[in-house]
């Protein structure tokens, strides 16, 4: 848990200072009420509001010094006793609002249960809610004193990202280059988001673990830089990741010339042909053209008016190339070369902001943040005509773009990147199942890893396009597969599919939708790819699932376990090979101080038991036990199956749709949710939940949303 | 335009090392020892066994696509055995008078990983093969190649520290990447080959297409200039990285300007746009080679003398009357087989003539560029049908003094190839305890 080192901070100034001199925080919370006072002054707020919202404090006070003392004192302040460094005896108002980090984490495992343990005494249900209710009023008041959102810093374009742009400045009738982290490749056009229906066959390729899916109609001769990994619990855009080094920007140099060079740019493939490359018939009109047909692409290129000084440079490039005896086609090969290799191209950054808070993004900003959101690349003319005429910032247009932006082909690239990367579904590129223990994992020098990964991708495409519930991607009542994948669920009691041989195609490969009729199988979580990825080669990990199901469905990761604990043996030894694994890992855990944090992530892990390492049905271990799958969720929900353990997630879709906006959020900004995001993640959840939790109405409020259309760049 | 260098001096206030400084490195280069140089011949989709390897002249000849076999048919020495190199066999026939200056290594083998092309793995990891299933989030067994390793080693001085050649014709774009390719920089990160000799001779020896970069540079050095205003405190502070990068590839450009008059000392001809018959071509990307290892362009190359797989036909001109396709031929060897040892003799008379080339330019102390240089045959698969990745045909030449030569080195059962790699790289000096999947060195090569 983040608490931990969240609360050390808090703890510092504490013991730095010696009794009887003020504590340095509380100078600090001091200082911070002072100028909010003066603040509220200045801008003529009525000052009794802060009046009552210090009375507010003041009751909330009340409230949880007594919870704090009865249930959490004992390990957290009485006696001295300080676990995970956390003291909440010796606070007063002042501290606890004064670090909002801490305060948020301590709402989170209130919220979720994780605290106090078990074994010790419990808070009434009551008694827990009405602590969070406080605590977040507390919380509220302090963020929305500061109105600082964080903010992502200045980074390179991802090479997903520059392919896009790319293709999209120039209309290419081609790819740039192939990327495999676009892991679903698109056979015979299935794709038509404009429809608001996904067809009931496709025909998809996987682009990194498929025969052959890796070539494509592309430029030769441009060669890729490398993959950008996506961020520990993150985004491969992840601005704080994104850095350059003199190797990329060589390739960066390079890219711009290879582009342009390659024998495939030609008419045929480059779209803007005819507009910007073709010479005009006269001559004498070589420079001015230059001129006319740079202003419009340099403002599509560097998404923002384009500055008289930036044209005057381009256009003077140009005239020494004519000048050179250039010829014009080639002089506008040379200018593309620059564009695409010039930072004002391939960086992202927001322009700074006199405020040292938040301040809202202006309207190109907004342009590139949607179209970078939605399409991974940069916005098209009508986002930046709207943008020109100060009109997209205005609610309705914002949202009619949105309708139309999330009904274009180009939506495909959201589809390309956020599912895969929010499932960590390149994990299972690495999955190797024991051969000897799992053979029919293994066909025709391939693995079943290409068909499996393709099942959670078509799910979350057909629940976007058909702008389904989100509680379809725990609980799907259909799903894609291909025959032979639908075989390797055959002991569900699911019949394969009639009069067709097990396929076992390793390149181009038909999935077929097909209703879920056994909720044993459906949805993004107990899916043959996330099964067999969160396994090890001779066995499933239950706390790795348990992990990837904190993380990716409730967006709550558990820390990575201390380095000193040793891992358990892959192979039971002595009287160990007769327990379950569960008791296994019982045993493992008492010798460690590991209990927290498990006890909340091993029930999500353990549910998934009946899945073996390849996601096949078991019912026992190969010892002959019986597989335990029970278990309570957030200490609520008790279940004892994989389906009671889906209905428990149901019951609890309210923290699902909020982990997958946080989700979403992040990768739209890309950084790292905050606390000063929490209200607004609050907000979203809200207006999904009144929309029948349809996931189009959640993206539509991100982008709604005051994070995601402000800033923080002060001077 | 603003003068550049007052203008690099201009940006963050660091300044640029001059020109002249690095010229005099370069002058002195003809004084010093020569430097040791790498080069790989990569030949693609295996040889002919029966043609190639000695005493398997008798074998069985594989019919059709043997695709799931990945094994020898006949049986091989499965231990350890040195001799000395006697007769030839057919395929290797255009060595016999260069002979003593190489070695023939047979039995080295790869590891297969399940999960990617036969073809495209065994180029593609032809000079990395991790172990199996090491690298996280790839399904390729793909580590950062041997050249790279050695030229972090020996390349750090050279304009260029490495050039990639790929004798391909093809003007389609039917494969991928992984079939054109053999030097990778990393899992992921390809090091591109160039095709086109005019290209490759642009690259080397054009100030033009030099001048053309740099003035992108001062173009896009100014729009970072006025980013710069643009930005917030912690977006400055982050952008300096841009500057950093930008500064070192002057120093890289620099380099190459300071080689300048050096480089105009060497009489190559600018290749025409005209066809090449296919012999004719692979020599001239040859020669580029050569010039490029000899003149100090670069100390680290390797050569494709064609792509792997790609079956669209094209003419080997004064072999067949029609364009072939080689890796069609390669699946039917049992009625093409005699098409197909031409074919292996073909890429052997230019790895031949390359040998002999270098070997005729002399460098310091009575030696030749070839003394100066490993030069490696090799393919990623032991035959075309089979498509085994074990028994490989290797040839190593040059290294003078460095190795024991005009040898036969068998290889006991299991050698992975990583091993040759592994000797090579400590030969020239990298000093690595182990390489990719290697399990220890050959010693039997070391004088």
């Amino acid at each position: 848990m983040q608490l931990l080192e969240l609360l050390s901070v808090i703890d510092e100034p504490q013991s730095a200072s010696p009794g009887g001199i003020p504590r340095a925080s509380s100078r600090r919370r001091a200082l911070a009420y002072l100028i909010l006072f003066v603040c509220t002054i200045a801008t003529f707020t009525t000052p009794t509001l802060t009046v009552a919202q210090d009375k507010l404090i003041r009751t909330s006070a009340e409230i949880y010094e007594s919870a704090f003392q009865s249930h959490c004192g004992k390990c957290h302040g009485i006696d001295g006793v300080e676990e995970g460094d956390v003291n909440l005896i010796e606070l007063d108002g002042d501290q606890l609002g004064g670090d909002v980090e801490m305060l948020s984490s301590l709402i989170k495992v209130l919220d979720l249960g994780e605290m106090p343990p078990e074994g010790e005494p419990d808070l009434e249900p009551g008694e827990r809610q009405r602590l969070v209710v406080e605590l977040k009023k507390i919380l509220k008041f302090e963020v929305q004193k500061t109105s600082t959102y964080e903010q992502a810093p200045i980074r390179r374009m991802n090479r997903f990202q520059y392919n896009n742009a790319v293709i999209d400045l120039l209309d290419l009738k081609c790819i740039v280059f192939t990327l495999p982290e676009r892991m679903m490749r698109e056979h015979k056009q299935y794709f038509k988001p404009a429809s608001g229906k996904m067809p009931n066959v496709v025909t998809v390729g996987n682009r990194p673990l498929g025969k052959s899916q890796m070539i494509e109609r592309r430029l030769a001769g441009v060669a890729a830089f490398p993959q950008d990994l996506r961020a520990e619990h993150g985004f491969d855009n992840r601005g704080d990741h994104l850095s350059m080094s003199p190797l990329l920007m060589e390739s960066f140099l390079k890219l711009g010339q290879s582009i342009t060079q390659s024998p495939d740019f030609v008419q045929r493939n480059v779209g803007v042909w005819q507009t910007f490359f073709e010479p005009p018939q006269d001559r004498g009109q070589w420079k001015a053209s230059v001129r006319a047909r740079l202003n419009p692409f340099l403002t599509r290129a560097f998404r923002a008016p384009v500055a008289s000084d930036v044209l005057e440079r381009y256009t003077k490039f140009a005239d020494a190339q004519f000048d050179q005896g250039v010829e014009f086609t080639n002089v506008m090969k040379a200018l593309t070369a620059a564009v695409v290799s010039s930072p004002r191209f391939f960086y992202l950054f927001d322009k700074a902001s006199q405020k040292e808070t938040s301040s809202v993004v202006d309207e190109f900003e907004l342009a590139s943040r949607m179209s970078f959101f939605l399409w991974g690349s940069i916005p098209d003319q009508t986002l930046l005509d709207l943008a020109r005429k100060g009109e997209l910032s205005s609610p309705e247009i914002l949202a009619g773009q949105y309708e139309r932006m999330i009904k274009d082909k180009k939506i495909k690239r959201f589809c390309d990147s956020f599912p895969s990367q929010w499932l960590q579904l390149e994990r299972i590129i690495s999955s190797i199942p024991n051969e000897d223990l799992f053979a029919q994992f293994y066909f025709s020098k391939y693995r079943d890893s290409m068909h499996m990964l393709l099942e959670p991708l078509l799910l979350f495409e057909t629940v976007l396009i058909e702008n389904l519930p989100i509680t379809q991607l725990i609980d799907s009542d259909f799903t894609y597969r291909s025959n032979r994948l639908q075989n390797s669920y055959s002991e569900f009691g699911e019949d394969p599919l009639k009069g067709k041989k097990a396929g076992g195609a390793v390149g181009v490969l038909t999935f077929n939708r097909i209703p879920v009729t056994d909720r044993r199988t459906g949805g993004v979580i107990t899916n043959a790819a996330v099964m067999t990825m969160t396994s090890g080669p001779d066995r499933t990990q239950p706390i790795t699932r348990g992990a990837w199901v904190a993380g990716v469905i409730f967006n709550n990761p558990p820390e990575p376990p201390p380095a000193d604990v040793p891992p358990l043996a892959e192979k039971p030894v002595g009287e160990e090979s007769q327990l379950t694994l569960r008791e296994r890992l019982g045993l493992h855990r008492e010798q460690s101080n590991c209990k927290g944090c498990h006890e909340q992530i091993d029930p999500l892990g353990f549910a998934l038991e009946n899945y073996n390492p390849i996601g096949a049905w078991r019912e026992e271990y190969a010892n002959g036990r019986e597989i335990d799958t029970a278990g309570v969720l957030f200490r609520k929900h008790r279940f004892n199956d994989v389906v009671e353990f889906k209905d428990a997630i149901l019951e609890e879709k309210d923290r699902f749709a909020r982990g997958f906006a946080e989700h979403l959020m992040s990768f739209a900004l890309a950084r790292e949710t905050g606390v000063a995001d929490q209200f607004a993640l609050d907000q979203i959840v809200e207006a999904t939940a009144k929309d029948d939790y349809k996931i189009q109405t959640l993206i539509k409020h991100v982008i709604m949303s005051e994070p995601f259309q402000n800033k923080t760049t002060p001077k | 335009m603003t003068n550049r260098r007052n203008f690099l001096r201009g940006i963050g206030g660091a300044f640029l090392s001059l020109p002249w400084l690095e010229s005099i490195a370069v002058a002195q280069r003809s004084i010093q020892s020569t430097p040791f140089r790498m080069a790989h011949f990569y030949v693609p989709i295996g040889v002919v066994r029966r043609g190639f390897f000695p005493g398997e002249a008798g074998h069985v000849i594989p019919k059709g696509n043997l695709g799931d076999v990945m094994k020898s048919l006949g049986k091989q020495n499965p231990k350890l055995s040195v001799s000395q190199l006697g007769q030839l066999t057919p395929t290797m026939q255009p060595l016999e008078e260069i002979k003593h200056k190489l070695n023939l290594i047979t039995g080295m083998d790869r590891t297969f990983q399940q999960g990617t092309d036969v073809h495209a793995q065994c180029a593609s990891c032809y000079l990395s093969s991790a172990r199996p299933y090491t690298i996280e989030g790839t399904a390729w067994p793909l580590d950062r190649t041997l050249d790279h390793l050695v030229a972090d080693h020996l390349g750090s001085k050279t304009p260029f520290s490495t050039l990639e050649f790929s004798c391909n014709s093809h003007r389609d774009n039917k494969e991928s990447i992984y079939f054109d390719n053999i030097s990778w920089f990393g899992t992921g990160h390809l090091a591109p080959s160039i095709r086109d000799p005019r290209k490759m001779y642009q690259r080397l020896f054009s100030t033009q297409e030099n001048d053309r970069y740099r003035d992108i540079t001062d173009l896009v050095l100014e729009d970072a200039n006025s980013i710069k205003r643009e930005l917030g405190h912690a977006d400055r502070q982050k952008f300096a990285e841009y500057f950093d990068s930008i500064r070192s590839i002057e120093r890289q450009m620099n380099r190459l300007e300071a080689m300048r008059s050096e480089l105009a000392k060497v009489k190559f001809e600018e290749p025409s746009e005209a066809y090449l018959p296919r012999g004719d071509y692979i020599r001239l990307m040859g020669d580029l080679m050569v010039v490029a290892l000899q003149s100090g362009l670069t100390n680290v190359a390797t050569f494709m003398v064609g792509p792997e797989r790609w079956d669209t036909p094209y003419q080997f001109d004064g072999l067949f009357d029609k364009p072939r396709s080689h890796h069609q031929m390669s699946h039917n060897q049992t009625k093409m087989i005699d098409d197909l040892l031409k074919v292996d003799h073909f890429h052997m008379e230019q790895y031949a003539y390359l040998l002999r080339k270098m070997d005729q330019i002399e460098e310091a102390n009575g030696t030749t560029l070839l003394d100066n240089t490993i030069f490696t045959y090799g393919s990623g698969l032991g035959d075309g049908s089979t498509h085994q990745y074990n028994d490989l045909p290797i040839i190593m030449a040059g290294g003078g003094s460095l190795l024991k030569t005009g040898q036969h080195l068998n290889m006991p059962d299991g050698t992975p190839l990583a091993n040759l790699w592994l000797t090579q790289a400590n030969l020239l000096g990298v000093g690595l305890k182990s390489f990719a999947d290697s399990n220890g060195t050959i010693t039997q090569l070391i004088s």
